[in-house]
């Protein structure tokens, strides 16, 4: 933000900076292998969903097309809004063959279509779900802004929005080579009710 | 910050707005341009007023918000306490790429917000328990997006760096009302005249060029949370309930709030004023019509 646009108060919103969602479709491999966390067969796209024919009918054809990308591999999709007005898109693997890759594809395609149609900068963050040797869920988090992964483990029950910041740390340390991590603490952004 | 092949970048932009704000600025500066001239030609002590100058400068940036909140009894709230409104603006951080601010809550049945902080990484969010009581959260969420875009915006170093020498202009005409009369020969006392009359001057039209500043600032903030949540008319719908049970709202509360009226969501008064040059915040009927422009331009109707 130049000084022209602070002395203007101009301000527009970033479009989605360079893409690094990929990096999980290898990173998987040694989160399975090294540390015994599993992908879970799910993955979303979360987004803000704006009510104007025209964005509606983008995601309409969106819809068909990771449909018909997804027939292949029988990934399925769903949609459902949460509490704060922003859009899930939902993508599950079947439960016996669970691929991050194929996950990270359908994901990659929502999100160029939705770039393609002209709305990148209402992407918010893509979600991917594992689960750890004790059967605890752990999400990795794509921010879009940033282009920056970061893991996010809540614990107890689901109302007392609790986060496990010395795992995430941990995971941190386990994945940095292989993922490109957020490397600011204060932007570890918590997803509370994470529908995956 | 474009990102070229969206057409959707057009979205929120008002040229306009951009240049009014660029006008006043530079009416403001070529007024302390003069004024400045003025005292160093009256051969007023350039070192005292130099010192003066930065004291008063440092005290507004780096106490003023903390002076604020705690007189206005604005408490911190962790995540636990305030979930909703965390979320809302943990979300709105990730879309304005903006790092978090720290986010307080005012107990007062006064519906408002307002947002603190001489840069980003200093910010301020403060919403009253009345606010959160009721508003939507979409609604809530177009506030807290219009707060953040003051943060973003940095409307709080540039309203204080715009007003100093508004501030340091009626120091000086005080000063020189109490110290200045009396004693010293002739010309000397014509000399202090003319200060008094400058900085009186300096005073009455910094001020009149402060408040459409001000306005012009509110209107921007409204344009950024529209394009930040993509969603103008909650914001309106937001304003016109604020504005519905502002007049309901204990006298003590008001008082207390007025100090910091500029960087409300909404004035604490509203009574209706004959000149609306005199107002901090733009007519909430110019604010709405603005948002509806916006939501046509969104619905691709504009």
């Amino acid at each position: 933000m130049g000084l022209r646009d602070i002395l203007t108060g101009r301000h527009t919103v970033a479009g989605p900076a360079p893409d690094r969602l990929f990096a999980i479709s290898t990173a998987y491999i040694a989160l399975q292998s090294e540390h015994s966390i599993d992908p879970s067969g799910a993955a979303a796209i979360v987004f803000q969903a704006l009510a104007t024919s025209e964005f509606e009918s983008t995601l309409r054809e969106m819809e068909e097309v990771v449909r018909a990308t997804g027939g292949d591999s029988g990934t399925t999709v769903s949609t459902q809004d949460d509490s704060f007005g922003y859009r899930w898109m939902v993508l599950h693997n079947p439960p016996a063959t669970p691929s991050v890759e194929d996950l990270a594809v359908g994901i990659n395609a929502v999100s160029g279509s939705i770039e393609t149609a002209g709305y990148g900068d209402r992407l918010l963050c893509a979600v991917f779900a594992f689960v750890d040797a004790q059967k605890r869920p752990v999400y990795f988090i794509y921010n879009y802004k940033r282009g920056f992964w970061y893991p996010f483990v809540p614990v107890g029950s689901a109302k007392t929005n609790e986060r496990s910041t010395e795992r995430e740390l941990q995971l941190k340390a386990q994945m940095g080579s292989e993922l490109p991590i957020e490397p600011e603490l204060e932007r570890w952004f918590p997803l509370w009710g994470i529908p995956l | 910050m474009s990102h070229g092949r969206g057409k959707r970048s057009d979205f929120g932009k008002d040229t306009g707005l951009q240049s009014r704000m660029l006008l006043t600025m530079f009416l403001l500066g070529l007024l302390y341009v003069v004024f400045i001239g003025v005292l160093i030609a009256v051969g007023a002590g350039a070192g005292i007023i130099v010192i003066v100058a930065l004291v008063m400068l440092g005290g507004q940036l780096f106490a003023s918000d903390k002076i604020a909140l705690a007189t206005l009894g604005a408490k911190e709230v962790s995540p636990a306490e305030a979930p909703e409104l965390h979320g809302i603006i943990e979300r709105l951080c990730v879309q304005a790429n903006l790092p978090k601010p720290r986010v307080c809550v005012m107990d007062t049945s006064m519906p408002n917000a307002f947002a603190m902080g001489r840069s980003q990484k200093s910010a301020t969010v403060c919403a009253t328990s009345g606010i959160l009581q009721l508003l939507e959260p979409a609604e809530l969420e177009g506030v807290m997006a219009h707060e953040l875009t003051h943060v973003i915006n940095r409307d709080v170093m540039v309203m204080t760096l715009a007003s100093f020498f508004a501030t340091l202009a009626a120091t000086i005409a005080q000063f020189a009302l109490f110290f200045g009369g009396g004693y010293g020969n002739r010309e000397e006392e014509e000399d202090i005249f003319i200060v008094i009359a400058v900085s009186v001057a300096v005073y009455a039209i910094s001020f009149l060029l402060l408040r459409a500043l001000s306005r012009y600032r509110e209107f921007a903030a409204d344009r950024g949370s529209a394009v930040l949540t993509g969603r103008p008319s909650a914001l309106a719908s937001a304003l016109l309930k604020i504005s519905g049970t502002m007049d309901r709202v204990p006298s003590q509360d008001l008082r207390k709030a007025e100090t910091m009226s500029a960087f409300f969501i909404l004035p604490a008064r509203t009574k209706k004023s004959l000149m609306n040059i005199f107002a901090d915040h733009p007519p909430l009927e110019q604010r709405l019509a603005a948002l509806e422009r916006l939501e046509s331009q969104l619905q691709g109707a504009a």
